[in-house]
């Protein structure tokens, strides 16, 4: 312990002596021992963003959001688990019944997942920047990208949960179906592998998207706006100058479905899963390539975002 | 529950009157105001009735000071009782702004106008027919001349607070109506403002503003209100009141030639319960001030000392309002 | 006050209101994403396409009616008013002897006129440069498409101010509206089209030249009732809640 003991003073200095200053020990202590160090509270960080995207340490009402959101998404796997009772007498008799299948969920109900994002993202990053509480993160062991990476990752894997659940379920769902359980599961593992890479590339490629736009205003309310409005101008746009550029024979327009987020994402999940693109994948544009600009997008998004946080007047 | 105020004639006991000029009529008129929320109540009962002049709302955080600025106002409907401003319901027609200058708590809006643009948008909102010119002036009675031509997202505090109040009288309102005004004001601006509100009570308006520092509404005016816990606690001059607190003792500071004579002299009157020695005089304790006036000459001549000063002690708005609130 | 005190007082307000709408990064952005279309329509032009079928649907019906015109419309319509409401600040603006409908008709003309500026001039250019150079109805389209952009800009803002006065979390409600109301649901409800905005922008086009966009389904007449009864309905909605406007009592 340290620290000066000198004796407080106790009678007033006399008017025209010098005062003697004197530091006073207060029993404030001092703490010489191991720190942790900027691992530690970038994993703290990252955390309490993932206690906070499911709204855990705030009021109920900023649960509603994320719980029904992901409800949702899981919703129709779940319906269809809750049925695969009644459809295993169907495939008893040698029917192939799969309403939904591993590798389209994502993109039958990607919307549930913009919704996701755009609710959640900005409750991450903007609320730091409009109180100005910044500087209380970069002034400690944390440095700016470990904040921004520990964000990411948070939302990162709340969105992982919210990409499996319905895969599980369709797989118990599919399991279930079949007469022989063991079997099955052999059958099915396989097929349903894929979502592991295939659900971590969406959710990061969504958070990393949602999050570096969301980086650039401290409202949350444009921040929602400008990642809505990133993902369907960037899909509406290449689309139509696709449409066009079909007509007029220009051979490079397909290409320009890679520049699509969420179909790129769409692609990838299809490569991964092994599967054929379906018919809505106009153009000759190879699967892996959407694997490729999804990693892409990734990528650079996560980019833009450390550069926004590195360039981030705190 | 409300004394009646000395002084002014006529006055009716349940709705005390204050800061009337005899014979003038009354601009603001308040009966029986009362302001819940569910089971929180704000502003329990309150009636008074002002007219030209100005008067300070005074009283703790929490007392309901604001709730009754803001019904004034007309921007919250009283639960209970009426309020009238020169005879018409306030919130009801938008037309009675014409007469009253309001200057809430809140921070002024568009930062992005300058101070100058900013009046006149008030005075053109007003329907002044020359809005410059009134935006000017009112600018220049504020002291804010030199930077009415930067933005107000610029200004400090105290700069933004006086902006308020140029675009409140602008429009050279009968009423003006003031939350915390001298919030942010560093000590000569604040003593202009009262300077400023004290000119314009003698243009013969009516001006209710409220505070919680004594020491300003001290200076601006005598004529208080006293709210305590939604209640309205005293009315009046604050002296007068005072003189009202008889279950209290008062102190008085006497100096003289010989303070421990007269120290043994007066501790043997009734009307006498403490005297203490101090380095500033003799400092005397008595509950009846008017009889203690009436003797100390007596009993000083009687023990053969001379009084230098008689200075009553307490008489500050503090210990008024100390009072008030404990009780 | 006699009316012209009124007119000035209005556009008064309206001054006030388009200053505060336009921010320095916030107009850049707009102005970027306002001319998406006009790009497009450079595009289509160096594709040599021009029939107004594949524009409209393609370029006109995907970004300028699903994406631009509700984010803009709305984004105005939200911020025209915008935080007065909720944090009081809107006290200084109605302590005033001006009517509280003057005071609405001023905020909303102003989020609808600015939302007609961007999104209105860049649909009419998209038209000028990618259909009426292809003669034949190519001028009709870009009028009707500039009407819709017209009667939806209208729609949007004023409906969203009005919103705006109820709570703060307009903006995020007109995403919702966008995405959930006007995208999925009318997919699979067709009884929505009677409340939908794009209906109405739709429908009101359609009494200049029938856009050729199959999920159009409005008359002419039904859409410009419906939007009438929209924006007078959102406006004596805001007027009401203006004059029911108060202060809380605040911590005091």
């Amino acid at each position: 312990m340290s620290g000066q003991r000198s004796a407080p003073a106790s009678a007033p200095v006399a008017p025209g002596a010098s005062p003697a200053g004197s530091i006073y020990d207060l029993g404030y202590r001092h703490y010489e021992g191991r720190r942790h160090g900027p691992l530690y509270a970038a994993w703290s960080l990252y955390v309490e963003s993932l206690r906070s995207v499911w709204g855990f340490g705030r009021p109920a009402t900023a649960k509603a959001a994320p719980f029904i959101l992901a409800g949702l998404y899981a919703l129709p796997a779940v319906v269809q688990l809750a049925f695969s009772s009644y459809f295993a007498q169907a495939v008893a008799q040698g029917q192939n019944i799969e309403l939904f299948a591993y590798d389209s969920y994502f993109s039958q109900f990607y919307v549930l997942i913009l919704f996701f994002c755009i609710a959640q993202a900005p409750e991450l990053v903007c609320r730091d920047q409009r109180y100005q509480v910044l500087p209380l993160y970069f002034t400690r062991a944390m440095g700016r990208i470990e904040y921004a990476a520990a964000r990411l990752a948070a939302l990162a894997t709340a969105l992982i949960i919210v990409l499996v659940v319905p895969i599980v379920a369709i797989f118990v769902g599919d399991v279930l179906m079949k007469p022989d359980t063991f079997s099955a599961i052999a059958d099915e593992l396989p097929k349903a592998l894929p979502a592991l890479p295939a659900s971590l590339l969406g959710a990061a490629g969504m958070a990393a998207i949602s999050l570096a736009v969301s980086s650039f205003s401290p409202r949350r309310a444009y921040s929602a706006i400008g990642i809505l409005a990133y993902i369907l101008l960037m899909e509406a746009i290449p689309a139509a100058i696709k449409a066009v550029g079909a007509g007029a024979g220009w051979s490079w327009s397909d290409g320009l479905s890679l520049l699509m987020p969420v179909s790129s994402l769409d692609g990838a999940n299809y490569w991964l899963f092994g599967s054929p693109l379906p018919n809505a994948f106009t153009g000759n544009v190879a699967a892996g390539a959407y694997f490729a600009s999804a990693l892409a997008s990734l990528v650079v998004m996560t980019a833009v975002l450390f550069y926004r946080y590195r360039r981030m007047p705190a | 529950m409300s004394a009646p105020t000395p002084g002014v004639a006529g006055a009716p006991a349940t709705a005390p009157v204050v800061s009337l000029a005899q014979g003038a009529d009354l601009t603001i008129e308040v009966r029986h105001v009362a302001r819940w929320y569910g089971n929180v109540v704000a502003v329990n009962d309150v009636s008074f009735g002002l007219g030209a002049g100005v008067t300070g709302l005074l009283g703790p955080n929490g007392a309901g000071k604001t709730t009754l600025l803001h019904m004034l106002a007309g921007f919250l409907a009283p639960s209970a009782g009426e309020i009238l401003i020169r005879g018409r319901h306030p919130g009801r027609d938008p037309s009675v702004y014409r007469d009253i200058g309001l200057v809430p708590e809140r921070e002024a809006v568009y930062p992005f106008l300058t101070g100058f643009e900013y009046v006149r948008f008030n005075a053109r909102l007003q329907g002044l027919p020359r809005p410059g010119e009134a935006a000017r002036d009112a600018i220049a009675r504020v002291g804010l001349s030199d930077a009415a031509d930067r933005a107000v997202g610029t200004y400090s505090k105290g700069m933004r607070q006086r902006v308020k109040v140029a675009g409140a009288l602008v429009h050279d309102p009968r009423i003006l109506l003031l939350d915390e005004p001298f919030n942010g004001m560093d000590p000569r601006q604040r003593l202009s403002m009262m300077e400023l509100l004290g000119v314009m009570a003698e243009e013969g308006r009516t001006i209710l503003f409220s505070s919680h520092i004594l020491e300003e509404v001290e200076r601006v005016g005598n004529q208080i209100l006293v709210m305590v816990s939604g209640r309205l606690a005293a009315s009046g001059d604050y002296r007068a009141i005072r003189a009202l607190m008889t279950d209290r003792p008062h102190t008085i500071l006497l100096r003289s030639s010989d303070d421990r004579a007269l120290a043994r002299a007066l501790l043997g009157d009734p009307a006498v319960f403490a005297v203490e020695l101090t380095s500033e005089g003799l400092s005397v304790r008595t509950a009846h001030l008017s009889v203690f006036r009436r003797l100390i000459a007596g009993v000083a001549r009687g023990a053969g000392v001379r009084l230098t000063e008689v200075i009553p002690g307490d008489e500050s708005l503090e210990s008024v309002f100390d009072y008030l609130v404990r009780r | 006050m006699s009316l012209s005190i009124r007119v000035a007082i209005l556009f008064e307000i309206m001054r006030v209101t388009v200053r505060q709408l336009l921010g320095r990064r916030r107009t850049l952005l707009l102005l970027l994403l306002s001319a998406l279309p006009i790009l497009l329509a450079v595009v289509f032009r160096a594709a040599g396409e021009v029939s107004v079928n594949r524009f409209t649907r393609s370029a006109f019906d995907t970004v300028d009616m699903t994406i631009l015109l509700p984010l803009v419309a709305i984004l105005f319509g939200s911020g025209a008013f915008g935080a007065e409401a909720d944090d009081g600040t809107l006290v200084y603006l109605l302590a005033k002897p001006v009517p509280r409908w003057v005071v609405v008709m001023a905020k909303a003309a102003s989020a609808t006129l600015m939302a007609i500026a961007l999104t209105g001039t860049s649909t009419a250019i998209a038209g000028l440069i990618g259909l009426v150079p292809g003669g034949g109805d190519g001028v009709a389209a870009t009028e009707a498409m500039v009407l819709a952009v017209v009667v939806g800009s209208a729609c949007y803002a004023c409906l969203f101010l009005a919103v705006s006065l109820f709570t703060r979390r307009a903006l995020v409600i007109g995403i919702g509206y966008m995405l959930v109301w006007e995208g999925a649901l009318s997919l699979l409800l067709p009884g929505i089209a009677n409340l939908s905005i794009r209906q109405y922008a739709l429908g009101a086009a359609s009494a200049i030249f029938k856009l050729p966009i199959e999920s159009s389904r409005l008359s002419a007449e039904t859409a410009f009732i419906l939007a009438a009864v929209l924006l007078v309905v959102s406006l004596v909605i805001a007027t009401w809640r203006l004059m029911r406007f108060e202060l809380p009592g605040g911590t005091d």
